[in-house]
C-alpha cells in the first residue's frame, strides 16, 4: 500500500475492489490478492482478504466451491452471482459520483494557488 | 497442512473459533482457507492472518450468540439436574426419599433435566472436518466417546467404592 493512502480509504473500497476482481473471472483468494496488488492497492493480507470474501458470500454476492489443487491442497474458487454483478454496477457508479464530488471540493495539488 | 507450525496454528484456530461458538462446518471452511492460502504462498499463517485468537475475533459475522432465555434455561435446568442427581444418590445410599420420589425417580428427573444442557454440549463438540477431503480436524467421535465412557466408568467405580465403604 502506498504510504500516503490512509487505511480507512482501503477499508472503504476493499469490498467493492474484491467484488470487481472476482467479477472479472472465477478466481481464488491468493489470485485476488495479487490482482489487488497489481491494481495499486498494495499487499492485502489474508487476514483482511478472506473475511471480506466470506462476508460477500454471506450477503449472496459471491458463491464458492473447493477444487482440487495440483500437487497441493485444494483451492476455494469464488464466482460472482447475478446479485453481486448488479451490486457492483450500482456501487461502482455511486463510488465514481462520490469521488468526482470529493475531487471538486479538494484543492488541486498541481495548482499554483 | 504444510508443517508443524501450521498444524499448531490450525489447532489453536479451531479452539478459538469454538470458543466463539462458530458452527463446525464454518470452522472447517475457515481453517481450510488459511491452510490453502499459506500452502500457496509459503507464508507464516500468524504473519498474514494474525494470531488464531485475533483472527477468530475478527470474523465477527461468523460468531453465534446464544439467546439469554436459552442460556438461562441451560443454567437452571443444569442446576436442577445436578440437585436431583445428588438427591437420588443420597437416597440410594441412605434410604428415604425427597419430594415423594424414590431414588431412581430423582435420578430419572435429573437425567431428563440435563437434556437441554447435554444437547448444547453435544452441538459444541461436533467434529470439525476439512471441506476439501473430509479429514477430521478434531479428535474423532470414537475417541470422544471412549474418553466420556472412561470418565463415566471411573466415576461409577468411585461411587461403588463409596457405597461399599458406607455399608
Amino acid at each position: 500500500m502506498d504510504g500516503d493512502i490512509p487505511t480507512e480509504w482501503l477499508r472503504a473500497v476493499l469490498p467493492l475492489a474484491v467484488l470487481a476482481a472476482v467479477a472479472e473471472h472465477e478466481t481464488y483468494g491468493y489470485a485476488v490478492a495479487q490482482r489487488l496488488q497489481a491494481g495499486g492497492l498494495g499487499t492485502v493480507k489474508g487476514g483482511t482478504l478472506y473475511p471480506v470474501l466470506n462476508r460477500l458470500e454471506a450477503d449472496g454476492l459471491l458463491t464458492s466451491s473447493w477444487r482440487e489443487g495440483v500437487g497441493g491442497p485444494g483451492r476455494k474458487f469464488f464466482a460472482v452471482t447475478p446479485a453481486g454483478r448488479e451490486h457492483l454496477a450500482r456501487r461502482s457508479a455511486a463510488w465514481h459520483t462520490f469521488t468526482e464530488q470529493a475531487h471538486g471540493l479538494l484543492p488541486d495539488p498541481r495548482s499554483t494557488r | 497442512m504444510t508443517g508443524p507450525a501450521t498444524t499448531d496454528y490450525q489447532q489453536r484456530l479451531v479452539a478459538a473459533l469454538r470458543l466463539r461458538r462458530v458452527p463446525a462446518e464454518r470452522i472447517g471452511e475457515v481453517v481450510a482457507e488459511v491452510d490453502s492460502h499459506v500452502a500457496e504462498t509459503g507464508e507464516d499463517p500468524a504473519e498474514v492472518f494474525g494470531t488464531p485468537r485475533a483472527y477468530a475475533a475478527s470474523l465477527t459475522h461468523e460468531h453465534r450468540r446464544d439467546s439469554r432465555a436459552g442460556t438461562a434455561l441451560e443454567l437452571v435446568s443444569g442446576a436442577l439436574a445436578g440437585w436431583f442427581l445428588a438427591v437420588g444418590a443420597v437416597d440410594l445410599f441412605e434410604g428415604g426419599s425427597h419430594l415423594g420420589l424414590p431414588w431412581w425417580g430423582s435420578v430419572l428427573v435429573g437425567l431428563l433435566l440435563g437434556v437441554p444442557g447435554g444437547r448444547r454440549v453435544a452441538a459444541r463438540a461436533r467434529q470439525v472436518r476439512d471441506p476439501r477431503d473430509g479429514r477430521a480436524l478434531t479428535p474423532t467421535a470414537r475417541t470422544a466417546v471412549l474418553t466420556v465412557v472412561g470418565v463415566l466408568l471411573l466415576f461409577a467405580a468411585l461411587v461403588a467404592g463409596l457405597a461399599v465403604a458406607l455399608t
